[in-house]
């Protein structure tokens, strides 16, 4: 099928120092070694969200089979495992329209991208949540009070344990925060 | 903790594969190599998408079409600093073990684990050791009992081994490190008594 394109929800936001440089494979989950010749990596083109990887794994049709089997084409076993964690995550509540518009508004707060990224992906409820994100916030005189409101009003609520158990996709939209 | 990645590479179709549509083939050579494996930017999770292909030369006494190929590609490397959510694998009197599912090498090493703790043997499964977390007069546990939050240390990238015992762990090409040592980290349970939107407890 055809590969859609998706825009970024973040530019990039590390620098990479990497260019050209030889690489060898190795499976993750086996012992088999797999040394590769000169692979050259021409740019890294950022960072996403997990939202943004769920929504891949979501067009390649990884929600619409419960068997498994006849999305195996497009999508592969471990391309699965990575849909199943993710699921359980903040990313399976979220649109694309709520996390553009609240990675807009955080640009109020001075937060680093990489902050911006992890507060999507965790959706902090608490300051005791939002702390461990935040590098030196005493330092920094961050809004904490201000980010988690933001974080409340912009972000849906984390996917509910009955919800998980149903297996359904995107109703979890008027569920109460576990 | 994911990132998207330009790469080039040259790509072998084999002669199975031709009649193929010809993005279709080489997506499908490219997920056998790169799929669910580590490379030095991080483990590959999934083909983006093909930006160019060049070639197709059949060289002599290969039946299988060679192309060169722009692509970009779905890595897992979580940056240093990033708070991630995780499941509980096993515990031995080095530390914790954490797994993502499809990433299964995270590794809280015992410094890294709040003090004062102590390491006792697991009275459910007998061949595990259990960490339990003294905080004032309570005791916690870290088990697989609800998700577990790490901050991201480090990532190590081992070199491969050229001689192994035969019952060692399976080598693990991508190591990373992390701290449950801090606010809101480590099992989630622990912190679910502070109130959502307003000032901790402590």
């Amino acid at each position: 099928g055809k590969i859609t394109c998706f825009k970024h929800i973040l530019s990039p936001a590390y620098k990479h120092d990497q260019n050209d440089f030889p690489t060898s494979f190795v499976r993750s989950s086996e012992e088999k070694l797999h040394l590769l010749k000169n692979i050259t990596v021409k740019a890294n083109a950022g960072a996403l969200t997990n939202f943004e990887v769920l929504d891949l794994l979501n067009s390649r049709g990884a929600s619409k089979d419960t068997t498994r089997v006849i999305a195996s084409e497009t999508v592969s076993r471990s391309e699965y495992k990575v849909y199943d964690y993710l699921m359980e995550t903040a990313a399976s509540t979220q649109t694309r329209e709520s996390v553009t518009k609240f990675s807009d508004k955080c640009k109020d707060f001075k937060l680093a991208k990489a902050e911006i990224l992890n507060i999507i992906n965790l959706r902090p409820s608490s300051d005791v949540e939002l702390t461990p994100i935040l590098e030196k916030p005493d330092e920094r005189e961050i809004d904490i009070e201000g980010i988690l409101a933001l974080v409340q009003e912009l972000l849906p609520p984390l996917p509910t344990v009955e919800a998980q158990k149903e297996n359904e996709q995107e109703e979890t939209e008027n569920d109460e925060q576990s | 903790m994911f990132c998207l990645s330009e790469l080039e590479d040259t790509v072998r179709v084999p002669p199975s594969d031709l009649n193929l549509p010809l993005e279709v083939a080489i997506k499908k050579a490219l997920q056998k190599l790169f799929l669910d494996k580590v490379l030095s930017i991080g483990l590959c999770v999934s083909i983006y998408g093909i930006k160019s292909i060049e070639g197709g030369f059949v060289l002599p006494g290969d039946g299988a079409a060679t192309y060169k190929v722009v692509f970009r590609i779905v890595v897992f490397r979580p940056f240093v600093g990033e708070v991630i959510a995780a499941k509980f694998k096993e515990s031995d009197s080095n530390g914790l073990r954490l797994t993502l599912g499809f990433f299964e090498d995270v590794y809280v090493p015992a410094p890294l684990i709040p003090t004062p703790n102590r390491c006792e043997p697991d009275p459910y499964n007998r061949n595990q050791m259990r960490w339990v977390w003294k905080y004032g007069d309570d005791e916690f546990i870290i088990d697989d009992s609800c998700q577990i939050k790490f901050r991201v240390e480090n990532i190590s990238y081992p070199p491969v081994p050229t001689e192994r015992a035969e019952d060692a762990k399976p080598f693990a090409p991508m190591v990373v490190t992390g701290t449950i040592d801090d606010d809101g980290l480590g099992p989630v349970s622990w912190w679910e008594a502070c109130a959502p939107i307003s000032d901790a407890e402590d």
